[in-house]
């Protein structure tokens, strides 16, 4: 689903240069659930950053299901980024203004979604999430976890072709880190490709490939078998 | 998409108690100032204008002739003789009325007297302007010479009703007129030309004055206004006047011109018979002022949204990632300034309706909110979308612009060095506007003073004057005995006019050895009998007052010494003058006095013996005994004398003070909306610096354990603000120096701008800020710094 050949990202500042990806070549299959590790500025937030079309690299090729993407403009990566990709970081990124309801609303309202159909949609994902008992509630009165829950119930209500994850468990206690790594399992098993950036190797054994970054550049491979198992 | 943004920014209001507070208030108070001088500048604008017909009405102005070619003076006034002939010569012209000015007359039901603003005019007075008829019409109103239209509260007052047609009022105690019609009362903002409480046909005015009946072209003290075909020149009729009038009078030296009637109380200064503007400089000042005060409350929005975006930038970012575009993101954060400037527009509404009877009070005005007006309405939607515009468009596309990277990582600076750069800029506009508006109101209050105290001439205390109208014309020395042996008044005299007075120009006079084939200077007249000066206490330089003594006081003057110095003669007493043909010998020279404008030097003047050239009565109250029961004794006795009128004293101190009433009026204004644009200014100083205190939470803590005292943190934070306000008092002092340099010299007497003014408006600005800041900055320096740290 994701082809990405030789990409090259480099950070400008007055005084330095750092080169923040250095050549990447990645391919993920669609359905797949991808770990990037590495140490702290080896370049897997960048990354991430580049795939989820938030940032634009310097060099290379990224292309989804054969469609190029490092070509496109605001407008059209504004687009195709709300049609096809859900976002969950680390601090939950809710917006405090909003109810959770609201909060998991909101993409689909951009997506032009009419109202019965939003409702629908999110109810859904409230049930399936376990949150039914606080939609009415605003961030601030939610547990980490809870906060989390909502996150990628508003990743998925778009229903993307892949999620992004920024160390989506960094802010999270180890019961409610698991609950998170087991939602993005069940995702991923009902086809939902992932591709998520982490420090813990404990979350990292949920996905099926893990790829280590260092300094820019993919310096190693490993499948989980276990996982990739059940892919195959 | 638009219920969801307005979700957010009614949360977000809710959220962030302090700045919506801050920011409804400020922006409450600048729209209400806004909409209240907005208010006067309507009324001011539409002045003479409510009419229908208005923009094709015209009024007959004339130029006096000075030296060298020039206009000396335009005013608004014509002959008896220039109607008719205007009329039958200028095709142009569909209705021409000759008229009076207005004039104080009695008018009485039975013993229900009432002094009110009477009116001759010419029938089509009823053809010029579209006069709503409640009694009666407009084909009959003016048929009968002695008829009388009577506005809807005259009749009221005199009948206690509108229902009065064909009911017979008493005019000035000797004629009895019918009333004709009954119409509705004219606005507020009509001219003092025009707004009479009754009308009556200029055929009655020919039965009781002559000078009315006589066509001439030496008597000035007449109004002529026409309508012009609608598809007419105005420059080729005025030519064509200046044509006719030629012909008809070959010594015409006084061009006459129409002049468009809704432009004279906004345009009604000339120079060189050329209008050069007037109180629309006023209106000018007035909007300006409006739309600062506006702006400051605008400058206050914009700096808090803007202070607050590491708050909101996160938002952004969020729905920037999600999908939400810049467009959408912009409506959210104008949906946000629409619905605070909604909410302030209540509470500035609400503010209004608080305020504007005092305001209505201090400027002697009746404004009111129309809300059944759908204009009014339109006008404050379209102040608040323009409102909502200016304070949110800033924040609304510096906020959409956040990259969602940086904001989600938390990296975006506060602002960055643009942003606060710009921020600083706003705050040094706010503090400039409002230290230019203190100096003006210091310079303008200095002005006033310096006026004040120049002395008019004489002393105006213990006089007072009463028209002499009724027996008081013809039994005025019986009256005058009586008065001086009630002990009530020393010392009283009758005049044509009182001592302060407007017009009573003349051209006409002669004296030895004068070069000029004519005299090209105004001179003032006024006509007494006995005892002027000896009552008015004017000094006398040379000479004597008239007296009963000399029977040859009826061919005599007294002039001032003005006038002396126009004549060029050395030795004054005994010479003599020649005025419309007569020749008269100066008795006596007395020193200038205001009788006009207090800002000029007015005109030199002549003061005739004449008995027959009544108008004012004037008397010195005796000062031993108290004023109340001198006031009730002249009462009695004129009341006695002269039962038909209602006595009505003027004491001369306050017809004096009048005189500064525009001035006034502009200070009052400086004076209220300078401290409100100070108040503004500083609720946005206050604002900016509780939230630079709250981020800086953190700082502060860490610095109070390493040993800092509160002194230190006050300073830290005070002294970016204070660095800000001595900017602005750098930029606001040379300007309002320049700006009120001009503005003096608009007047011949002016005080100048003393050096003492800057220091002391600069200081009064930085101390109200100071205290501003420091209050902030004490709460946060003093706080706990355990919680400080524990914040993080």
């Amino acid at each position: 689903m994701i082809k990405i050949e030789n990409l090259e990202k480099v950070y400008k500042t007055e005084e330095v240069e750092t080169t923040a990806l250095n050549g990447i070549n990645l391919h993920v299959k669609e359905g797949e659930f991808v770990s990037i590790m590495g140490p702290s500025g080896c370049g897997k937030s960048t990354l991430l950053n580049v795939m989820g079309l938030l940032d634009k690299p310097e060099r290379g090729s990224y292309k989804f299901i054969d469609t190029e993407l490092l070509t496109l403009n605001d407008r059209e990566r504004s687009n195709f980024r709300k049609r096809n990709m859900g976002f969950v970081f680390q601090n939950f990124n809710l917006i405090d203004e909003l109810t959770v309801f609201e909060n998991i609303e909101l993409p689909l309202i951009y997506n032009k979604i009419p109202a019965g159909e939003r409702k629908k949609l999110v109810n859904e994902i409230i049930e399936r999430m376990n949150i039914v008992n606080r939609s009415g509630h605003f961030p601030q009165q939610l547990s980490g976890g809870q906060q989390q829950r909502v996150a990628v119930a508003r990743a998925l209500v778009t229903k993307p072709k892949l999620v992004l994850a920024d160390e989506p468990t960094g802010n999270l206690d180890s019961s409610h880190g698991n609950e998170v790594m087991e939602l993005l399992c069940e995702l991923n098993e009902t086809g939902t490709t992932i591709v998520m950036v982490t420090h813990s190797s404990h979350d990292a054994s949920f996905s099926n490939r893990i790829i280590n970054l260092k300094d820019g550049h993919v310096i190693s491979e490993k499948i989980n078998k276990s996982r990739s198992e059940e892919l195959i | 998409m638009f219920r969801l943004n307005l979700k957010i920014a009614l949360r977000n209001l809710w959220k962030n108690k302090t700045s919506s507070f801050i920011n409804v208030i400020g922006l409450a108070i600048g729209l209400a100032a806004c909409l209240m001088l907005l208010l006067y500048v309507t009324y001011e604008w539409n002045f003479d204008k409510q009419d229908k017909n208005s923009e094709h009405l015209y009024t007959v102005m004339t130029n006096i002739p000075g030296d060298d070619g020039k206009v000396a003076k335009t005013f608004e006034g014509s002959t008896t003789a220039l109607g008719p002939l205007l009329k039958a010569e200028i095709p142009e012209i569909k209705h021409l009325a000759r008229m009076n000015y207005l004039k104080q007359a009695l008018i009485a039901v039975g013993d229900n007297g009432f002094k009110k603003l009477g009116k001759f005019a010419e029938p089509e007075i009823l053809k010029l302007f579209n006069y709503q008829y409640i009694n009666g019409n407009a084909s009959t109103a003016m048929q009968n010479p002695k008829s009388v239209i009577l506005t809807e509260s005259t009749a009221k007052v005199l009948f206690g009703s509108t229902q009065v047609l064909n009911r017979t009022v008493r005019y000035q105690d000797k004629e009895d007129l019918t009333v004709s019609a009954v119409i509705k009362d004219l606005p507020d903002n009509t001219s003092a030309t025009l707004k009479f409480d009754f009308l009556m046909p200029w055929a009655f005015y020919e039965m009781v004055d002559n000078s009315a009946k006589d066509l001439n072209w030496g008597n000035f003290s007449f109004v002529t206004m026409v309508s012009l075909d609608p598809k007419a020149d105005l420059t080729k009729v005025n030519e064509k006047i200046e044509k006719v009038v030629k012909a008809h009078l070959e010594q015409a030296n006084q061009p006459y011109f129409l002049y468009p009637f809704s432009k004279l109380h906004l345009y009604g200064k000339f120079e060189n018979g050329v209008s050069v503007g007037g109180d629309i400089e006023q209106i000018y000042l007035f909007v300006g002022l409006a739309f600062g005060i506006l702006m400051i409350a605008c400058i206050n929005f914009m700096n808090m949204a803007t202070a607050k975006s590491e708050k909101r930038a996160k938002e952004v970012g969020i729905k920037k990632t999600i999908g939400a575009n810049r467009v959408s993101l912009i409506m959210q954060f104008l949906t946000e300034s629409m619905v605070l400037t909604f909410i302030s527009v209540i509470v500035a509404i609400a503010l209004l309706e608080i305020f504007l009877p005092t305001f209505n009070n201090l400027l002697n005005i009746r404004l009111s909110i129309r809300y059944f007006s759908a204009s009014g309405w339109m006008w404050i939607l379209g102040i608040v979308c323009l409102t909502g515009l200016i304070a949110g468009s800033y924040p609304a596309f510096y906020l959409s612009a956040f990259n969602p990277i940086q904001t989600l990582k938390r990296r975006i600076k506060s602002g960055g060095i643009f942003a606060i750069n710009l921020r600083q800029v706003l705050v040094v506009g706010q503090f400039c506007f409002a230290i230019v508006l203190i100096i003006s109101t210091m310079v303008i209050y200095r002005q006033i003073q310096f006026i004040k105290n120049k002395p008019v001439g004489f002393d105006v205390n213990a006089l007072i004057e009463i028209p002499q109208e009724g027996e008081l014309k013809t039994k005025f020395e019986v009256i005058k005995s009586q008065l001086l042996k009630s002990g009530a008044v020393t010392s009283m005299f009758q005049s044509s006019v009182g001592l302060s007075h407007r017009g009573q120009n003349f051209m006409d006079i002669r004296w030895d050895g004068m070069v000029k084939p004519q005299n090209t200077q105004l001179f003032n007249q006024l006509s007494t009998t006995y005892d002027f000066i000896k009552t008015n206490g004017i000094k006398l330089i040379e000479g004597r007052d008239f007296s009963e003594k000399f029977a040859s006081d009826t061919a005599a003057v007294m002039v001032s010494a003005s006038a002396i110095k126009a004549f060029g003669y050395e030795n004054p007493i005994g010479k003599s003058v020649t005025v419309f043909g007569d020749k008269f010998n100066i008795i006596g020279v007395f020193d200038d006095y205001v009788w006009d404008s207090p800002y000029k030097s007015n005109n030199p003047m002549v003061v005739f013996f004449d008995e027959n050239r009544t108008g004012t009565v004037t008397m010195r109250l005796n000062e031993a005994n108290p004023i109340a029961q001198n006031i009730a004794t002249i009462t009695q006795i004129t009341k006695q004398l002269n039962p038909a009128y209602p006595t009505e004293i003027s004491f001369l101190n306050s017809i004096y003070l009048e005189k500064y009433n525009s001035e006034k009026t502009l200070g009052l204004l400086s004076n209220i909306f300078g401290g409100l644009a100070i108040f503004v200014s500083c609720l946005g100083l206050y604002g900016l610096v509780a939230y630079s205190a709250e981020q800086r939470t953190k700082e502060f803590g860490v610095r109070k354990v390493l040993g800092a005292s509160l002194f230190n943190l006050m300073q830290l934070l005070s002294l970016s603000f204070v660095k800000m306000i001595i900017v602005s008092i750098v930029i606001a002092a040379p300007l309002s120096y320049y700006l009120m340099d001009e503005w003096l010299t608009k007047f011949e007497y002016h005080t100048e701008i003393t050096w003492w003014i800057i220091p002391v408006a600069g200081f009064g600005t930085l101390l109200m800020a100071l205290v501003t800041v420091s209050f902030q900055a004490y709460k946060s320096a003093n706080a706990n710094p355990v919680d400080a740290l524990k914040y993080e």
